[in-house]
């Protein structure tokens, strides 16, 4: 195993969201979600330069939406974790867990 | 300005720079970025959605800038690397030409001081145009991230004035006289950028009307 196979901390967080958001994820949903879940103001360059890494590595999947005329006539770009994605921040999540595991992180930090 | 949030348009400025970065297949987040302007607008006024919107901007074209390097870094570092040679070449090229023009009449330009003058200040309009002109070349080397290629030049362009001009402080220029040149520097690494715009425009003008054609034929 290397370390590619765990997602970096954005690419958690990304994913995860759009985990949350279902078939509702596209750039404005996932941005918001970021922002509303852990008050982080985050750029929608940012969030799409971490989507189009993952679809990269084949974590996510993308499909575009129907240009809608209050974007401009621009179509939505939607996205959905795929099954290696899954297993992805699965195992990311296992190596947090055991690396925080006895550690007494929320007394430390009240 | 209107009381209707949904009948004001995002800054344009704003708009149209992101537009430079992002390449056909990403016009999404062209869409995203007006349709949180809106909504922004519509709940917390116009004044905060176009700052939202600036910052926003701002920062996806930082993004934009580095995902655009890393995608293809070496094409895009063989782009630039080739426009500073073309540019050093070119530059040196009406200076030597002015010369040998000046040397050769020499009684012409002593009887006429004004428009030796001139042809001076000509040097700096003929300095920005061949700097826009490697900034097209540039350009059109470095498809699809031609404002990557053009702004990574100016950058380094820029990173090399920088130091010369502190050069030619330390070495008792007058204040003024180095701040001139310095300007005359900067004129330069701005002219590429431009020639970058210009040809990124043309071209996404061309994809969208081809887009036209092709959806309405």
């Amino acid at each position: 195993m290397t370390g590619r196979d765990y997602l970096g901390e954005f690419e958690h967080i990304i994913v995860l969201a759009l985990l949350r958001l279902e078939d509702r994820a596209y750039g404005v949903t996932v941005r918001q979600e970021i922002e509303f879940r852990i008050k982080r103001e985050v750029s929608i360059g940012a969030v799409y330069a971490t989507l189009d890494r993952l679809e990269t590595k084949g974590y996510v999947k993308s499909h575009r939406g129907d240009p809608t005329p209050e974007r401009g006539g621009r179509s939505k770009r939607f996205f959905r974790v795929t099954a290696k994605g899954v297993t992805a921040v699965n195992r990311t999540q296992r190596a947090l867990q055991t690396m925080t595991k006895g550690l007494e992180l929320i007394r430390s930090y009240p | 300005m209107t009381s209707h949030p949904d009948l004001v348009p995002p800054p344009r400025i704003a708009t149209w720079l992101v537009s430079l970065f992002v390449l056909p297949e990403e016009e999404s987040i062209l869409g995203d970025l007006l349709e949180e302007f809106c909504g922004l607008a519509s709940k917390s006024g116009v004044r905060l959605a176009r700052r939202w919107y600036w910052r926003q901007s701002l920062k996806t074209i930082a993004h934009l800038f580095g995902t655009g390097f890393g995608a293809a870094p070496w094409s895009t570092s063989a782009a630039v690397v080739g426009g500073f040679v073309l540019g050093r070449f070119l530059q040196g090229l009406p200076d030597k030409v002015l010369s040998a023009v000046t040397d050769k009449y020499l009684t012409y330009w002593s009887a006429h001081f004004q428009a030796y003058l001139w042809v001076l200040k000509a040097m700096l309009i003929e300095h920005f145009v061949l700097s826009m002109s490697v900034g097209c070349i540039v350009a059109l080397a470095a498809k699809g991230r031609e404002m990557v290629a053009t702004m990574t030049l100016s950058l380094v362009l820029f990173g090399l004035a920088v130091p010369a001009y502190f050069v030619l402080v330390a070495e008792h220029w007058l204040m003024g006289e180095a701040l001139w040149w310095m300007l005359f520097q900067c004129a330069g690494p701005f002219a590429v950028v431009i020639g970058g715009a210009i040809v990124r425009t043309r071209r996404s003008a061309a994809a969208s009307s081809l887009g036209r054609v092709i959806r309405n034929p």
